[in-house]
């Protein structure tokens, strides 16, 4: 085949992307050596493939959020099915059926711990070392004060904490973080030495109010921000499995969220950190 | 946790035989996890294009993996999981826009993840060049049918044409002749 036609796009792109069947495929080499405006074309594809691929790059890998959380969500879940299959298998039958219930949601509850230590073990190697730093400098404030933060709520539902539109946690505004800083006397302190943060997270209905928030110290060890980050998600958990109430959620976090943390996760410490 | 006791309550020979499915099931989550690692954000670039908000693409993989634990406990195909995880996730992604759509909370379009990112290595002038042929990417790209956008996405993200044609139901031939009609389109942007 002295004259061949020229290759169309869509044979090029097969030629490129090695599709071409071995036979095909020698074919258009021989072609593309040969012809000079085949050439220019494949290079112009491959140009437009290089160009698109920057382009994805910048805009598509930004939006992507950490895989921790999810990855640690995924594995409670697939504990979740286990167990249930278990329960379900016909052998399961032999075992009292009241307890075969109890056996299932044990499991989950073991799984949870385990996940949600891991995570927060991420969480603190990612952050830990500079989170050392600044809060040598700082007050720490481990536990609101009941007066100045009391802890509010709008009215919603379990529904509405559960369903996929509902609110995640917010980023505090910077006036009104300023004045709860202002309020608990560490205005002047190190900005990063606290997070703001919601005392009953808008996650379980919490109000944006300035009687919802308190500064809590990030420090490295102990009860800090990421341990109650961890409570918020296992009483969110809770909720929508229903196996807790919403308002018992509210009230326990906002009385007294440490020893909410050691009932849920039958623990006398922090899971997954060293005893300050 | 009042249950320590149940497990003795099974017949014996029974606890070898929940042992075994315990080391199988805990063997199929580290495969899952691992093969999750490996393909969240490929997944996750890709269910953006169907312009579902960020919390919707998360359910969306997490549902993809739990099917494919699923999948693979029932002791289903193994051939080409990648294919597989990428047209349930597709489906997925389809089934949750047309719910959020019916509900009125989903947006028609994808927005622009663009607007405020600079690349801090250029200078003024180059990355007013560069944001200006960014615009004009995503202008065509947007102006692509949805098709060929999803077919372009599959490629990047590293799958072969078969794959593509099983994810998105279609044939061989028309995921090249797809793919080359994009890339003419992209090959005119800097003529614009």
């Amino acid at each position: 085949m002295e004259h061949e036609e020229h290759l169309s796009d869509s044979r090029l792109l097969m030629a490129i992307d090695g599709e071409l069947p071995e036979r095909d495929a020698v074919r258009a080499a021989a072609h593309l050596a040969a012809c000079w405006s085949c050439r220019a074309r494949k290079q112009e594809l491959e140009g437009a493939i290089a160009e698109f691929v920057r382009f994805r790059e910048r805009e598509m890998n930004a939006p992507v959020p950490p895989a921790a959380g999810p990855r640690a969500l995924l594995r409670a879940r697939i504990a979740a099915v286990t167990a249930n299959r278990e329960a379900s298998r016909p052998w399961a039958a032999f075992r009292i059926p009241t307890r075969r219930n109890d056996a299932a949601a044990a499991l989950v509850a073991c799984f949870c711990l385990i996940v949600v230590a891991m995570v927060m073990k991420d969480a603190i190697a990612t952050k830990g070392a500079t989170a050392k730093e600044w809060t040598r400098r700082a007050p720490a404030v481990f536990v609101p004060d009941a007066h100045l933060t009391p802890g509010a709520t709008v009215l919603v539902g379990r529904q509405d904490v559960c369903s996929s539109a509902a609110p995640k946690n917010r980023m505090v505004p910077v006036s009104l973080r300023k004045q709860v800083l202002d309020e608990y006397g560490v205005g002047n302190a190190e900005p990063r030495a606290y997070e703001v943060d919601y005392l009953i997270t808008p996650a379980l209905g919490g109000a944006d109010d300035i009687r919802n928030l308190w500064p809590q110290s990030y420090a490295a060890n102990g009860w800090n921000a990421r341990v109650k980050d961890a409570l918020e998600d296992r009483l969110h958990d809770l909720v929508c499995n229903g196996e807790l109430d919403l308002t018992t959620a509210q009230r326990e976090i906002s009385t007294d969220w440490i020893a909410a943390y050691k009932k849920y996760f039958h623990t006398d410490r922090p899971l997954g950190i060293a005893q300050p | 946790m009042q249950d320590s006791q149940s497990p003795s309550n099974v017949f014996a020979g029974l606890p070898a035989i929940a042992a075994d499915r315990e080391r199988r099931a805990s063997v199929l989550e580290r495969e899952v996890v691992e093969l999750f690692d490996q393909l969240r954000g490929p997944l996750f670039r890709y269910i953006l294009t169907f312009g579902l908000p960020v919390q919707d693409c998360e359910e969306v993989i997490q549902e993809t993996f739990l099917a494919l634990f699923r999948h693979l406990t029932l002791g289903r195909s193994r051939r080409n999981l990648r294919g597989w995880l990428f047209r349930v996730a597709h489906n997925l992604a389809l089934k949750t826009r047309l719910r959020s759509r019916r509900e009125g909370l989903a947006p028609a379009e994808a927005e622009s993840p663009l607007d405020g990112i600079a690349d801090p290595a250029l200078n003024p002038e180059h990355e007013f060049q560069n944001a200006q042929t960014r615009r004009r990417l995503l202008t065509v790209y947007q102006a692509l049918p949805e098709q060929d956008r999803r077919c372009l996405s599959l490629r990047a993200e590293g799958l072969r044409y078969r794959e593509i044609a099983e994810v998105l139901d279609m044939s061989l031939g028309s995921v090249s002749v797809s793919l080359a009609r994009s890339l003419a389109r992209l090959t005119r942007v800097s003529e614009l």
